[in-house]
């Protein structure tokens, strides 16, 4: 590829992040753009990254991977100034018995209403119509046992929401006790 | 976690159900969840149960619930112990514990992504933000749909005044007439609509093809507000189609 191709090459992808609303995936940008060789993509990839948008302070941008796909996302440092001029309220986040609903269904998945009942110990019928209607969570089929309860697992729109590319980047529960053990050692010789 | 004001007390947060405030307890006494006597923290967890205190009203019946395991746990340990201790409740209940307590873990970890994500904007959330809706449009389930048709069903009952031999309705008729309203008026009011039309067989030839046409995903019926009105639109290119 010749200098003036890159160029032309990170221009169109710049542009065609800016425009879209949802992530984009990169197999398609690259059958777009006509280009089969992964490294090369990349490496437009990454001086945008780089040379761009990251490392440049007086950027607002940044590239983010999430969802399986490409999107233009503001820096986070710029958070409350953005509040401000958009007179946005604090986005409403999810309640404790929503999270962990939507982890059991992360760890679990498919799972039961049952299931997800059973292991917080409350019914979990409100917190589940949340998620549902939120499209965080979404029912993938019927468990074949009587009553042939409703299964849930996690959408496309979950990995975003929590900037996942896909369910792998979620920490295994091994790794999980570690993160925290080491968080909360110390507070035991308080 | 409790305020005062001016001699009353808010509460700020409830424990999230009986597991929550085992785990609290537990952590409280400086227990491992592997070693606590459960039968000795039954005592503070019931003291919790009397005073209310951080106890979620709507669920309270699963704290007590909780509240009579605890005792069977502990009337249990007052006796010898013939049985097998691996299905003991008590066994059973520091599994779910165990549980339950990496679920809060999972929960936290989901808690600061969340919060990481939400300082990043996307030309979505703008959009969302800015476009001047309203109201939220809501797509509505055929059972709602189904609820107002009766209301319907019901009003035009008393207004029958005489009868006309019942002309032939078809859906392949309804169909076509709801799809030319629809391009002449952009969306149709179902309330309204239904009852413009002249008798309850009409009304249920109506009703079925508008089913039929929201299966096929040619129609998209939205409700504006909770109780409120429902409207029909042709569904564009199935963008709502998932």
């Amino acid at each position: 590829m010749n200098p003036e191709e890159f160029n032309r090459h990170l221009a169109l992808i710049e542009a065609l992040l800016f425009v879209s609303k949802e992530p984009v995936e990169p197999g398609r940008i690259m059958e777009f753009l006509g280009i089969s060789d992964i490294e090369e993509f990349e490496k437009i990839l990454a001086t945008m990254e780089k040379d761009l948008l990251l490392d440049r302070a007086e950027r607002g941008l940044m590239l983010k991977r999430s969802g399986g796909g490409l999107q233009l996302v503001t820096k986070s440092g710029l958070h409350e100034e953005l509040k401000q001029f958009f007179t946005v309220k604090q986005a409403t986040k999810l309640t404790i018995a929503s999270l962990e609903t939507l982890s059991i269904i992360a760890y679990r998945q498919p799972a039961t209403l049952t299931e997800i009942s059973l292991m917080r110990g409350v019914n979990s019928s409100g917190p589940v119509k949340n998620l549902l209607q939120k499209k965080l969570v979404k029912i993938t089929g019927r468990k074949q046992v009587p009553g042939l309860p409703a299964l849930y697992a996690t959408t496309p729109e979950f990995l975003i929401y929590f900037g996942l590319n896909d369910l792998s980047e979620l920490p295994s529960l091994e790794e999980l006790t570690e993160l925290f053990e080491e968080k909360e050692q110390p507070s035991l010789f308080k | 976690m409790e305020t005062e004001f001016s001699g009353y007390q808010v509460q700020t947060e409830f424990f999230e159900g009986p597991l929550d405030l085992l785990l609290h307890l537990i952590r409280k006494n400086r227990m491992s969840i592997i070693e606590v006597r459960l039968s000795q923290i039954t005592a503070e967890y019931l003291a919790y149960l009397k005073s209310k205190r951080g106890i979620n009203p709507s669920r309270e019946s699963e704290f007590l619930m909780t509240a009579a395991t605890l005792i069977y746990i502990k009337s249990r340990s007052l006796l010898p112990k013939p049985e097998n201790p691996e299905e003991s409740p008590e066994k059973q209940l520091i599994h779910t514990l165990i549980e339950y307590e990496k679920i809060q873990k999972i929960s936290k970890m989901l808690r600061d992504m969340e919060y990481t994500e939400l300082l990043l904007w996307r030309r979505l959330e703008i959009n969302e933000n800015f476009a001047n809706r309203e109201y939220e449009l809501k797509e509505v389930s055929a059972f709602q749909l189904a609820e107002i048709f009766f209301d319907i069903v019901k009003k035009k009952e008393y207004e029958q005044f005489l009868e006309i031999p019942s002309k032939n309705y078809s859906i392949a008729k309804k169909q076509e007439e709801i799809l030319y309203l629809l391009e002449t008026s952009g969306y149709i009011d179902f309330s309204e609509y239904v009852s413009r039309l002249d008798s309850i067989e009409e009304v249920v030839v109506s009703f079925f093809t508008l089913l039929e046409m929201i299966k096929r995903h040619m129609l998209i019926a939205v409700q504006e507000q909770l109780f409120g009105t429902i409207s029909i639109f042709k569904n564009e290119a199935g963008k709502l189609d998932n």
